[in-house]
């Protein structure tokens, strides 16, 4: 009965101070809100990064110039880029053990341009291998060949945000677009892949070569025979790159490796968001309780004031 | 003339603790007080006087000493029976007034009606009778905080008048109020007394100690 009398008066007050129950309900939910939206976005972009990474294929190891971390002059590291062709044949010659598949890759920002319209898209320079090896579903029309990649020739793989963005309804296949002033012929429509892929255009790396001007490959990715063999993989194409490199020019990272600095990175950014929330929340809840304690002590004195004027326990209750 | 002994206190103490250090307020004051008395209680501040009210009015339990109500020992009474007399047979006006805040001046002078046996019909016309009798009959819808000091220790004289007790203990009931209204308050004393109540005020106005029966000075806790 008492705990009924109790709750009988806190409805009571709380409808009464409507204004002070309604600040007090929107400082609670505005703070739990920030706190489990801020914690969701963080598991939701290392989900997102997962997700991405895994649509990349799989056992993948990436050799990229310079050391790999983030000392130094970074400028330094682009500039003294040395990866190009006798690498791969190194990786060919002395670490092929486990390796099943290998690419020079190029990543370079750009327009393309087809008739009035144009989209900056991420031109994609690899070798033939390379379109299984990072599973790319070529569905209308075909991948390039051995042949147009000895020839440099200019014929391109487009994304379908490419597709949507250059010819929304007009078939793209045999149509010419205009990247870094030479004409790619589309052959090809790879499916639906993920944010990071889908503004792709995929040229042979030697047509990348011939219209940017490239001497050194941005990395090289290869694809292991399987998880197990990753470890010892990276090891053989370490020693074999140390034939000619020195290990400070060069970096070979597993696409776990990269994966999990991601996840940790963003894991501590998560912890740092989620912990500020939380200490506002409570700072925020020390301030809702400062305003209870204000209503208590008055009602304290309300109290007292009445048991002066005759009211017995029984009434104070009620 | 044999007169009915409504209080007798026999040597209160009171003695107000905070942390290490003890305050005595009230040292050792015995007094009587008879049917009808009209008694002012002076002294400087400081000096005990509104601790000593409150234990009379039962508001507060001395540290030690009795006090016996119509002959009965009041701290054997329990917690409904004090609440009655607090209701019935004790108007208290307090120094600070202690109205509700944010409450009309008309509930605020219902409050101790709603505690009493009074049939609820008749709280408002009471109320407004002691209202009109402070003069505050234009402010009867005011809420508590919008009044003036004066206003307030009016509505706190009118809400210690309303269920019609046969004792009034007033702390400072003039202590806010201009001459005039302080004359107006003063004459209102009078008349309550020749209609045979008990009085006892706590006051630093000479000219309402001067209209009382008997005056009783307190220094540093105890009666001169
Ligand atoms: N609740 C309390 N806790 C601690 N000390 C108190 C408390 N109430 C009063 N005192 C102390 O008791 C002493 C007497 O206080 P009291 O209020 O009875 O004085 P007073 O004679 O009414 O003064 P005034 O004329 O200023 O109202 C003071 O020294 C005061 O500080
Ligand atoms: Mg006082």
């Amino acid at each position: 009965m008492l705990i009924q009398e109790s709750f009988k008066t806190a409805l009571i007050s709380l409808s009464a101070n409507k204004t002070r129950t309604f600040l007090t309900l929107l400082g609670v939910v505005i703070g739990v809100f920030a706190v489990v939206s801020l914690v969701a976005i963080g598991k939701g972009a290392q989900n997102y990064i997962t997700k991405e990474f895994d649509a990349l294929g799989s056992n993948l190891l990436f050799v990229s110039p310079g050391s790999g971390d983030f000392a130094g002059d970074p400028a330094l590291q682009l500039t003294k880029n040395p990866l190009e062709e006798k690498h791969i044949k190194l990786i060919q010659n002395y670490a092929n053990e486990h390796i099943v598949a290998i690419s020079p890759y190029y990543v370079i920002g750009e327009t393309a341009e087809y008739k009035t319209k144009n989209f900056f898209a991420e031109i994609t320079g690899v070798n033939v291998e390379s379109i299984k090896m990072f599973n790319y579903n070529v569905t209308q029309g075909r991948e390039f060949t051995t042949v147009e990649e000895k020839n440099s020739s200019k014929v391109a793989i487009v994304g379908p945000q490419i597709q949507k963005e250059l010819f929304e309804n007009v078939n793209p296949l045999d149509k010419l677009i205009k990247i870094g002033g030479d004409s790619y012929k589309v052959i090809g429509v790879f499916e639906e892949k993920g944010d990071n892929y889908d503004d792709q255009i995929i040229v042979p790396y030697t047509s990348a070569e011939n219209t940017f001007k490239l001497e050194n490959y941005s990395s090289i990715i290869a694809k292991v025979d399987s998880t197990e063999n990753v470890k010892i993989s990276m090891k053989q194409v370490e020693l074999a790159l140390l034939r000619d490199l020195d290990e400070e020019s060069f970096a070979v990272l597993s696409q776990e490796d990269i994966l999990n600095t991601i996840q940790e990175t963003l894991g501590i950014v998560t912890l740092g968001i989620s912990l500020i929330a939380g200490i506002s929340l409570l700072v925020g809840g020390i301030g809702i309780m400062n305003i209870m304690l204000v209503s208590v002590t008055e009602r304290i004195k309300e109290i007292g004031l009445r048991k002066a004027l005759g009211a017995t326990p029984i009434q104070i209750g009620v | 003339m044999s007169k009915e002994k409504v209080i007798e206190a026999k040597n209160l103490k009171k003695v107000y603790t905070i942390g290490d250090t003890q305050i005595s307020a009230v040292k050792d004051i015995s007094l009587e007080i008879y049917k009808g008395d009209f008694v002012s209680i002076i002294g400087k501040s400081g000096s005990g006087k509104s601790t000593l009210m409150h234990m009379v009015g039962l508001l507060d339990t001395p540290t030690s000493g009795q006090i016996f109500l119509n002959g009965k020992d009041v701290s054997k009474l329990s917690e409904k029976e004090l609440a009655k007399i607090r209701n019935q047979e004790i108007g208290f006006v307090f120094q600070a007034f202690n109205l509700l805040p944010r409450t009309t001046v008309l509930d605020n002078v219902i409050l101790p009606l709603k505690y009493s046996k009074v049939p609820k019909q008749e709280w408002e016309s009471r109320a407004l009778e002691m209202i009109n009798l402070v003069e505050l009959g234009d402010r009867v819808h005011n809420k508590s905080n919008e009044l003036s000091g004066g206003q307030k220790q009016r509505v706190a004289i009118a809400r210690a008048l309303v269920t019609n007790p046969s004792m009034i203990l007033a702390d400072e009931p003039t202590g806010n109020l201009d001459t005039k209204t302080g004359d107006e308050i003063v004459e209102l004393f009078k008349r309550l007394h020749k209609q045979g109540r008990t009085i006892v005020i706590v006051t630093h106005d000479d000219d309402l100690a001067a209209i009382t029966e008997r005056k009783i000075e307190l220094r540093d806790g105890l009666v001169v």
